[in-house]
């Protein structure tokens, strides 16, 4: 089962799917690039804090995918 | 106080701000003679291995080396550790007292910026402005004939000034007690867990060890391998340190969407480890 984690209000919205079922992988690739229209950043997350992976496409492969909203200043 | 006993102090207190509440113990007080083109420097050295150095003039030490009378450094030295012992005692003491203090008004803050807080606070100050009211009411009506008089006159507009003043302080706090609750909540106590939650599954080993201690955590920018220290927060959180762990100046940015503070600090950790420049970009610098 892979994972998409999109950050909110609440802390954190998830969104698993099986990677071997086609259709969810397909709804997954369309949240994906919803989110990433939107302005969100998704990141693939490393294993123990490492640094991750900037990700610029849907991986249906990637377990964990972190979608961080567009950055401001402040 | 001596200038001497002056640098002590600023030494103290950079190790005392550094360790917080785990200040470590005094050990040693070094004096380097100058070499090369470096000055002439005195450090202190503690527990933990924290070493801290200030540059030392020889004008600096005459009055203390004076008051001591010992012109050598064996002797300098000895006498800086007796005097450096109690003093950094009781600026230890003095800190957590600072610390305790601190905590006391996070709590009394947290207080007042629960739902049940802000209601109470502002229906007591209600109740007080209504009173004072009341009260200016009560006096006019107990002497409707003296309202001409000169020293009524005068407790009247003395009256009303207090009114005046009583009104823009009681919409002052109202309006900071709501600034300070709509700028520093983002979601319910069970978001900011879950954001916490989610920053730690995603810190390494020895930032989560950092920031359960200290409540902060350093991260490696990704493009320019500088060194940033991402703080306990929201807003105004992210500190540049140059390679001595000083400060060089604060960033501040976040994702958009009123997120928890776990989330903003795990937001800034992957921005500045992935796409470092333009987070800098938007960031603003102070």
């Amino acid at each position: 089962m892979a994972v998409q984690i999109v950050m909110d209000r609440t802390g954190d919205t998830r969104h698993e799917f099986d990677q071997a079922d086609s259709k969810a992988v397909t709804r997954a690739e369309e949240r994906f690039r919803e989110l990433t229209g939107k302005g969100f950043r998704a990141v693939a997350l490393g294993r123990d804090g490492n640094p991750g992976k900037l990700l610029r496409k849907f991986d249906p492969q990637v377990e964990q995918t972190l979608f961080i909203p567009q950055l401001q200043g402040g | 106080m001596d200038r001497v006993g002056q640098i002590l102090r600023a030494l103290f207190r950079r190790a005392l701000s550094e360790y917080g509440r785990d200040a470590p113990t005094l050990i040693d007080i070094i004096i380097e003679r100058a070499h090369g083109r470096l000055e002439p420097r005195i450090g202190v050295h503690f527990s933990n291995g924290y070493r801290t150095w200030s540059p030392l003039s020889p004008s600096d030490c005459y009055a203390f080396c004076e008051r001591h009378g010992t012109w050598d450094l064996a002797g300098l030295r000895g006498a800086l550790l007796r005097e450096g012992h109690p003093i950094y005692a009781q600026m230890r003491h003095e800190h957590a007292a600072e610390l305790i203090r601190q905590r006391r008004r996070r709590d009394e803050l947290e207080m007042l910026r629960s739902r049940d807080g802000v209601a109470n606070l502002l229906e007591r100050l209600r109740r007080q402005a209504d009173a004072l009211d009341n009260d200016l009411i009560w006096r006019q009506r107990e002497h409707p004939n003296a309202v001409g008089g000169e020293p009524e006159r005068r407790r009247s507009d003395a009256g009303r000034r207090l009114w005046q003043w009583w009104t823009q302080q009681r919409d002052q706090l109202a309006s900071s007690v709501f600034f300070l609750r709509s700028s520093t909540e983002g979601g319910s106590r069970k978001a900011q867990e879950r954001g916490i939650q989610l920053l730690k599954q995603n810190l390494a080993p020895p930032q989560r060890q950092q920031f359960d201690r200290y409540g902060f955590f350093d991260v490696v920018g990704g493009s320019t391998g500088k060194r940033y220290r991402i703080r306990n927060g929201r807003q105004m959180n992210i500190e540049q340190l140059d390679k001595n762990g000083r400060r060089v100046c604060g960033w501040c940015f976040f994702p958009q969407g009123n997120l928890v503070a776990g989330d903003v600090m795990l937001a800034q950790k992957m921005a500045l480890e992935l796409y470092e420049i333009e987070a800098l970009n938007i960031a603003n610098r102070y």
